[in-house]
C-alpha cells in the first residue's frame, strides 16, 4: 500500500503543470534572469582606469612633478596606471565632458592646479585627490628644504648646496614604503545572496508539492481525499507516502536548480559538498512541512492555501535578501529575531556561511534551526490531523 | 456598453492584486530614494570606513584617525569579529582598518608598522586605500627628517589640509533627477505587471467558452467588440497611469513639476498604452487562467531585469542589452535615462527621446496587428 500510493501520487505530481512549473521551471527562470541583471555589477565597482583631460598650456609643461607623475599614472604599460589622459586646450576639454567623454580636466595657472567636473562622484573624488597628492608633495619638499637650510645656516655653513638638499628631499618623499596587508577573504561576491535566496525560493516553493499532497488526503479538500477517509487503510501510511513523494519531487527540482546554478550560472557554493548537500535536504524539508502546516491548518480552498504558501515564500525571500540583498543586513543587525525565526533566511545565511566564513558553527546553526522549525511545524501538523472529524461534507 | 460593463464587473475582482504591484512600487520607491539637498558644489565621495584601534589614541594614532575620520564616513559596528566580517560583506563598511598595538612607539622609533586592512576592493575601497596610503607616505617623510612629534604632527597637517580649486560645470539638479528615474523605471514592473495580470484575467473571463459562443453568434462584429474591449483596457491602463503619475508627485517631489517632469510622464503613457497591447496579445493567447500568474511574472520580470529597470542600464553586460532591443522596455527605460541627462530642452536634445517614443509606437501598432490576426483564426470553435 505504502509503495503502491507512493507510485501513484509520484506521477499526479508530474502531471500538474502549474506545478511543475513553480517548483522546477520559475527558480531557474529567475536565476538566470538573476545572472542576466546583476554579472556586471560587482566588475563595475572595481577601480576603473579613469578618463580625464589636462590643459597643456606652458604653465604645465614647465611643471616637472606635475608632468611626471602623471606621465606615469597614464602611462599604458605602468601595471598601476590610473588614468586615460589626453592632453588637449581647454576648449576642447569643455566639450569632451559636454559629451561625458572624460570625467573631468585639470588646469595648472602659475603653480595653482583647478579641477572642473561636470558632477560630483567618486572618479572626479579620486582625481581631485591625486592632484592634491602631488600638490602636498611639492609642500613637502618646501617644508622640508626651508628645515634643512634652517639647519646648516645654525650650524655655520654658509655655502648651501640646494639642489642636493632638493634632490635629497625629493628622493626621501617619492620613495616611501606604505605597509598595508590586506587580510580580507577571497570569497567576497555579495550577489551570491541573491542566488542563495534562491534556493531557499525553491525549497520554500516545495511547500506546494505538501500542500498538495495534504489535500488529496483530506476528505474535506478532494473526492480523493473522500476516498481514502473510507478506505480500511491506515491513514498514517497514507499520508506518509505521499509526503515523501513530494519530498522526492522537491528534491530533484532543487537538484535541477543546483546543477543549473552551479554548471551554467557559475554559482560559488563554497568546496565542501556533502554539507551543502545536507543544507539543501534540511531546507527542503523545511519548506515541506511548513507547506504540510499550513494545508492543516487553514480551512480553505486549495487556491487560497498556494497563495498563502507563495506569499509566506516570498515574504520570507524578501527579509532573507531576495529584493535588496542589504535588506537581509538590516534584518540581522536590527532585529535579528526575525530571520532566526525565517526558515528562508536560515537557508541562505546557511550558504553564506558555507561561503564566507572558515569555521562551521554558523552554518550548523542554521541547519539545526531549520530541522526545529520542521519538526514543529510537522508536531502542529500531526495534532491537527488527528483531530480531524467531519460530521457532513 | 454591455462588454464595458461586463469589463468593470471582472476588474473589481482583480483589485488586490493591482494593490499589491502598487505597494511594491511604493515600497521601492521609498526604499532607493537618494535624500539630499539640491548641492551645486563639489562634494567629495566618502567611503565608509571602520577604525579599530588598539593603541592608545594619542599623538600620531589620534592625528591618523582624526584625518581618516575628516576624510570618510566612520561605521559604527560592536566590535565583534563576526559582526565586523558581516559589514563588510554586506558593504555597510567598504574598508576596515586595524592600527596595531604601540603603533605610535613604533612609528616614531621610524620602524614604519605594518597596518592590517580589510577592503571589499570596489571603488570605495580604493578611495579609503588611497587616502591611508598618502597619509603614511606623508608621515614617513616627516618623520625621517623631524624629530619633534608635535612639529611633525602640524607639518602633516599643513600638507594635507592644501585643497584644490573646483569648479562644477553641470546646472542639474542630478540627484532628484535620478530619483526619478528610478521611479519610472520601476514602473516599467507595476505597469507592466499590472496590465497584463488585470487585462488577461478579464480577458479569459470573456473567453469562457459559453460567454464566447455567444458573443461570437451575437450581431456585433469582431473588430468593433476588439475595439470596445481594447479601449476599456485602454481606459483601466489610463486610470493606473493617472494613479502612478500622481504618486510620483507625491515620491519624487518637485522635480516633477518642472518640463523634465513632463517628459517623464509623457514617455510613461506611450509606455502604459503600449502595455496595454501586450497585455491584449498575450490575452488573447492563453486560454488557461491558472497559467496567467506565471506568464506574468516572466513577462514582466523577465522584460524588467533585462532592460535595465531594477538594476541600472550602465551596470547591465553588452550582450543582455542587445537582446533587451527586442522589448519596448528597452525604449522605454533608455528614454528615461536620457531625460536624467538632458541639461538644454529643445528639439536637437530630445530627438533621441522622440525617436525612442516612435519605436515604442511601432510596437503598440504591431501588436493590435497580430491580436487581430489572432482573433480572426480564434473565432472557430471546434
Amino acid at each position: 500500500m505504502l509503495f503502491h500510493n507512493f507510485k501513484y501520487f509520484l506521477k499526479t505530481l508530474f502531471g500538474n503543470k502549474m506545478l511543475i512549473f513553480w517548483t522546477f521551471a520559475f527558480p531557474i527562470i529567475l536565476g538566470t534572469f538573476f545572472k542576466m541583471a546583476f554579472s556586471n555589477i560587482e566588475s563595475s565597482e572595481t577601480l576603473d582606469i579613469i578618463n580625464i583631460a589636462i590643459i597643456e598650456n606652458e604653465d604645465f609643461k614647465n611643471n616637472e612633478i606635475f608632468t611626471e607623475t602623471f606621465k606615469t599614472l597614464g602611462d599604458e604599460k605602468n601595471e598601476d596606471r590610473l588614468f586615460n589622459i589626453k592632453y588637449t586646450t581647454e576648449e576642447d576639454a569643455r566639450d569632451l565632458l559636454e559629451n561625458d567623454e572624460i570625467d573631468g580636466f585639470m588646469i595648472l595657472i602659475e603653480k595653482e592646479p583647478k579641477v572642473v567636473f561636470k558632477e560630483s562622484g567618486i572618479n572626479q573624488t579620486i582625481f581631485k585627490y591625486v592632484i592634491e597628492e602631488i600638490t602636498g608633495t611639492s609642500n613637502i619638499i618646501n617644508n622640508l628644504a626651508e628645515n634643512e637650510i634652517k639647519k646648516e645656516m645654525m650650524s655655520g655653513n654658509y655655502n648651501v648646496d640646494y639642489e642636493k638638499i632638493y634632490k635629497k628631499i625629493i628622493d626621501v618623499a617619492q620613495n616611501q614604503e606604505v605597509k598595508i596587508k590586506d587580510v580580507s577573504s577571497n570569497n567576497l561576491s555579495y550577489t551570491m545572496i541573491e542566488f542563495y535566496t534562491l534556493i531557499a525560493m525553491a525549497c520554500l516553493y516545495g511547500g506546494i508539492l505538501g500542500m498538495v499532497a495534504i489535500n488529496q488526503n483530506l476528505a474535506n479538500m478532494s473526492n480523493n481525499g473522500k476516498r481514502i477517509s473510507i478506505a480500511p487503510t491506515s491513514k498514517g501510511k497514507i499520508i506518509l507516502s505521499s509526503i515523501f513523494a513530494s519530498y522526492i519531487t522537491q528534491l530533484i527540482g532543487v537538484l535541477l536548480l543546483f546543477l543549473y546554478t552551479i554548471f551554467v550560472l557559475k554559482v560559488d557554493y563554497g568546496t565542501n559538498l556533502p554539507l551543502i548537500v545536507l543544507l539543501a535536504m534540511a531546507g527542503s524539508f523545511a519548506g515541506l512541512s511548513m507547506g504540510v502546516a499550513i494545508a492543516t491548518l487553514l480551512k480553505a480552498n486549495e487556491n487560497l492555501k498556494t497563495g498563502i504558501v507563495i506569499s509566506v515564500t516570498m515574504l520570507g525571500c524578501f527579509l532573507s535578501g531576495m529584493m535588496g540583498i542589504t535588506m537581509k543586513y538590516i534584518i540581522d543587525k536590527n532585529v535579528p529575531i526575525i530571520n532566526k525565526i525565517n526558515p528562508a533566511s536560515m537557508i541562505t545565511d546557511g550558504f553564506y556561511s558555507l561561503y564566507y566564513y572558515d569555521t562551521l558553527d554558523r552554518y550548523y546553526f542554521n541547519v539545526v534551526s531549520l530541522l526545529v522549525f520542521a519538526f514543529i511545524m510537522i508536531a502542529i501538523s500531526i495534532i491537527q490531523l488527528r483531530k480531524q472529524k467531519y460530521e457532513k461534507l | 456598453m454591455t462588454v464595458f460593463k461586463t469589463f468593470l464587473k471582472v476588474l473589481n475582482k482583480c483589485k488586490v492584486t493591482v494593490i499589491l504591484y502598487t505597494a511594491i512600487l511604493i515600497f521601492f520607491g521609498i526604499f532607493n530614494m537618494q535624500t539630499s539637498d539640491t548641492n551645486m558644489n563639489f562634494v567629495a565621495s566618502k567611503p565608509d570606513v571602520l577604525i579599530i584601534n588598539q593603541d592608545k589614541e594619542e599623538g600620531i594614532t589620534e592625528n591618523l584617525i582624526k584625518y581618516i575620520k575628516e576624510n570618510s564616513n566612520i561605521i559604527e559596528i560592536q566590535n565583534n569579529e563576526q559582526a565586523i566580517n558581516d559589514a563588510l560583506f554586506y558593504r555597510d563598511v567598504n574598508y576596515i582598518i586595524y592600527i596595531p598595538e604601540n603603533y605610535r612607539e613604533d612609528f616614531l622609533n621610524g620602524k614604519n608598522p605594518e597596518i592590517e586592512i580589510k577592503s571589499t576592493g570596489d571603488y570605495q575601497a580604493s578611495l579609503a586605500e588611497m587616502m591611508l596610503e598618502r597619509y603614511i607616505k606623508v608621515a614617513n617623510t616627516y618623520q625621517k627628517n623631524i624629530n619633534s612629534e608635535e612639529e611633525m604632527l602640524n607639518k602633516i597637517n599643513d600638507t594635507l589640509s592644501k585643497q584644490i580649486e573646483v569648479e562644477i560645470t553641470s546646472k542639474l539638479d542630478v540627484d532628484n533627477l535620478s530619483n526619478a528615474t528610478f521611479y519610472f523605471n520601476f514602473a516599467n514592473y507595476s505597469i507592466l505587471a499590472g496590465c497584463v495580470y488585470v487585462i488577461c484575467l478579464i480577458l479569459s473571463s470573456f473567453k469562457e467558452q459559453n460567454v464566447a459562443k455567444r458573443t461570437i453568434i451575437s450581431s456585433t462584429n469582431y473588430k468593433k467588440y476588439n475595439r470596445i474591449l481594447l479601449l476599456s483596457n485602454a481606459l483601466f491602463a489610463c486610470c493606473l497611469w493617472i494613479f502612478y503619475v500622481l504618486l510620483s508627485f507625491v515620491l519624487v517631489g518637485e522635480i516633477m513639476f518642472t518640463s523634465h517632469g513632463l517628459i517623464y510622464i509623457l514617455n510613461s503613457f506611450v509606455f502604459t498604452m503600449c502595455a496595454v497591447t501586450i497585455a491584449f496579445l498575450i490575452g488573447n493567447l492563453i486560454n488557461n487562467k491558472n497559467a496567467i500568474n506565471g506568464i506574468v511574472n516572466v513577462i514582466a520580470l523577465g522584460s524588467s531585469f533585462l532592460c535595465g529597470s531594477f538594476v541600472s542600464m550602465e551596470l547591465l553586460p553588452d550582450s543582455v542589452l542587445k537582446i533587451a532591443h527586442v522589448l519596448p522596455s528597452y525604449y522605454y527605460i533608455s528614454s528615461n535615462e536620457m531625460i536624467k541627462e538632458l541639461e538644454v530642452i529643445n528639439f536637437e536634445t530630445l530627438k533621441p527621446i522622440i525617436t525612442n517614443m516612435g519605436i515604442i509606437v511601432v510596437f503598440l501598432i504591431l501588436f493590435i496587428v497580430i491580436t487581430n490576426v489572432i482573433t480572426k483564426k480564434k473565432r472557430r470553435i471546434g
